[in-house]
């Protein structure tokens, strides 16, 4: 089975299951979700026996290799994590859908990251500007849905509204520069692109110009400064599985397509990769220094979470501005694809914790978490695995990420901009490390003990496990991405 | 293209254009829009681009502006008329539309296509038809479309049908399961609420 049959039939069975909630009115309630990560579950297995040869009829636009076969799995990884979480907040999402009662359903909610998944997957291997937008738009527009989905309350309705404007609007700003880039180069193709920004023939200004729109564009779905100011609001508002969904699967959608299309704009002998880079350079650092710096006010545990997202966005693209650095043995598709794969953990972990808290009464707020250490030991432990590593601490995956980063940008010689990235990480230690000092703090005496269900705690070791092997032993994953290889049909 | 006849449209374009923004009634504003699009349209065609004139007055003078239409009316919106637009946004946006038509301006200049007149390059139809005489080019096995191009006419229809459904199939299948979605959102998003219809009920 080639890798692209996968997405495939995980397309089939998500319309299959929609047809299942919709023609046996009698299904019980915990069936289409346990299908649905059954299915993910399945997909994923299949994924390390998948073969990476391209059907002859997709080769024009669709190519699988090392770094696409990495986002797929990613995507469903990133899938089973918000599934899971879905499962934990499933009586928040009933009250604020009213669905409580036992004859109801909310089937959509756990079918929908399904789509969402075959578009991620689909985006990883896209190699047209065409094909980048169809799967990107399929991913947004179920985003839509999905973070409106708890429409009984105010805030998440004000979030899906403010998502689909601001969504709209970048995806007109993406279309209009790739309508500009095909006008400079001719060419849809990231190959076509990659030979056609070096060619005298091609006008540097128009380049300039769709360059500068492509990267706004995919800049809002990736959270970079300026285009950040969307996060916060629906961050907060959005049901805490989507939220999760949004800030891992969402991003990294984006960030595949970001490489790939700064590889094609940045190719040997390009007339605009020196513009792309200070581009990248500057947005990143003003992405990690707002993100980080205004994170610190926050109460709001999944307000903090997403000006966190900001953050680490920063870091990423300060990763795809720096390039490929010789001295270190790093590339830069390797240092994005590692500093996401060390992102998913710790983010799933954090917005996980925040259901299992939340479906027992606990808000999202940093005062509520006050004696969690008391209530549950395990609890408080995993949240100071996840923000321990979301600020960079040694010995977990968070700080070889930025390491990594902070390495390829000394080799460029951009001493100002590690500087101003390493305030941004300074200040991250200030207020990742409120919520663990909020946990390990003394509660109120009437505090009971909060219980955590099988799949949640299961899921969370997987996660503080993940974190601390990708700390403590990198090496595994680093050397599996240092190389981007086209696979064949021998390969996997 | 005779000047005369793009001058009238470009003007009819961007007058409605300007009326769109100015209008002060919401729903003169939308009607402006329709306008706009036709006029939009009408530069199409004159581009020897029929297909897209057609989709441009099908889909969005049609479809997308009843949706407008339907939406202003439905919410009855009229505050519109009273407010006065606020310094802020005039401003704001009269700064986002110069910088764009300066963009615009200054790129017409130095890129190299805009320096070409159309009348320079006419649409040689005849050298299309011989390319597709040879056994590899893509269009060697298209009948319809071959005679069309033998006959010295332009298919643009079945030149975009071709390439819709031969070089993105599953783009295609993609935007079917993205309308599903679509309708789906509508049908969560709008459902009433059922536990409040079993407690009506009981």
């Amino acid at each position: 089975m080639s890798a692209h049959n996968i997405e495939i039939a995980l397309a089939v069975a998500a319309v299959a299951l929609l047809g299942l909630d919709a023609f046996v009115p009698t299904l019980k309630r915990d069936i289409i979700p346990k299908l649905s990560i059954g299915l993910v579950g399945l997909a994923l297995l299949a994924m390390f026996f998948a073969k990476g040869d391209t059907p002859a009829y997709l080769a024009s636009y669709y190519r699988i290799d090392s770094i696409a076969m990495f986002y797929k799995v990613f995507a469903l990884v990133a899938t089973l994590a918000a599934l899971i979480i879905a499962r934990e907040a499933d009586p928040v999402i009933a009250h604020f859908t009213g669905t409580e009662g036992p004859s109801t359903r909310i089937a959509e909610f756990y079918i929908l990251p399904l789509i969402v998944c075959v578009g991620l997957m689909w985006m990883a291997s896209a190699q047209d500007l065409i094909s980048v937008f169809v799967p990107l738009e399929l991913v947004t527009v179920t985003f839509y849905v999905l973070v409106a989905f708890a429409r009984r309350s105010a805030v998440s309705l004000e979030a899906g509204v403010k998502y689909l404007i601001l969504g709209a609007l970048s995806t007109g700003i993406l279309v209009y520069g790739i309508a500009w880039i095909y006008g400079a180069t001719g060419s849809m193709t990231f190959a076509g692109i990659a030979k056609a920004v070096g060619a005298a023939s091609t006008s540097k200004s128009a380049l300039i110009v769709g360059a500068a729109l492509l990267l706004a564009g995919l800049g809002f779905k990736v959270a970079a400064a300026p285009f950040h100011v969307w996060v916060p609001d629906v961050y907060q508002g959005a049901p805490t599985p989507v939220t999760a969904f949004l800030s891992v699967g969402s991003k990294a959608g984006a960030f595949i397509v970001l490489t790939r299309a700064v590889q094609a704009l940045t190719a040997t002998g390009s007339q605009i990769s020196g513009e792309v880079q200070t581009t990248l350079l500057w947005s990143g650092v003003i992405t990690i220094l707002f993100g980080s710096l205004a994170a610190i006010t926050q109460t709001q545990i999944k307000r903090l979470l997403g000006y966190s997202s900001i953050s680490h966005a920063g870091f990423i693209l300060l990763a795809l501005a720096a390039g490929d650095s010789a001295r270190f043995g790093i590339s830069s598709e390797g240092v994005v694809a590692f500093y996401l794969a060390t992102y998913l953990p710790m983010t799933m972990l954090g917005f996980l914790l925040l259901a299992v808290l939340r479906s027992q009464g606990v808000a999202e707020e940093l005062s509520q978490l006050q004696g969690l250490s008391k209530r549950s030991p395990g609890m408080a432990f995993a949240l100071a695995v996840a923000f321990a590593s979301l600020a960079g601490l040694p010995l977990t995956a968070g700080f070889i990420g930025k390491m990594l980063v902070f390495l390829a940008a000394v080799d460029k010689g951009w001493y100002g901009a590690v500087g101003l990235a390493v305030v941004g990480a300074a200040a991250g230690f200030y207020y990742y490390f409120r919520p663990i000092l909020a946990a390990y703090s003394a509660g109120k005496p009437e505090d009971t003990a909060l219980r955590w269900s099988l799949p949640a705690k299961a899921t969370a070791a997987v996660l503080v496990l993940a974190i601390v092997t990708l700390g403590v032993y990198p090496k595994a994953l680093q050397s599996a991405l240092k190389q981007n290889i086209v696979l064949t049909s021998a390969g996997k | 293209m005779p000047a005369p006849l793009f001058y009238l449209l470009a003007f009819i374009t961007l007058g409605f254009g300007l009326l769109v923004v100015l209008a002060r009634n919401p729903v003169a504003s939308a009607l402006s829009l329709v306008m706009c699009f036709s006029g939009l349209a009408a530069l199409f065609v004159t581009l020897d681009a029929y297909l897209i004139g057609t989709i441009q007055v099908l889909v969005y003078a049609g479809a997308v502006m009843v949706l407008f239409l339907f939406i202003i009316m439905l919410l009855d919106i009229k505050e519109e008329e009273k407010k006065g637009q606020r310094l802020t946004a005039v401003v704001g946006g009269m700064i986002l539309a110069a910088v764009l038509t300066l963009q615009l301006t200054s790129m017409a200049g130095s890129f190299p296509l805009a320096k070409t007149k159309l009348d320079d390059k006419p649409l040689d139809i005849s050298a299309a038809s011989t390319a597709a005489k040879d056994k590899n080019h893509p269009l060697h096995s298209m009948q319809m479309i071959r005679k069309d191009l033998d006959a010295g006419k332009l298919p643009d229809t079945a030149l975009m049908g071709q390439t819709l459904f031969d070089q993105y199939p599953l783009h295609l299948q993609m935007m079917g399961l993205l309308l599903l979605v679509g309708t789906v959102g509508v049908v969560v998003l709008s459902r009433r609420d059922t536990a409040k219809e079993e407690s009506k009920g009981a």
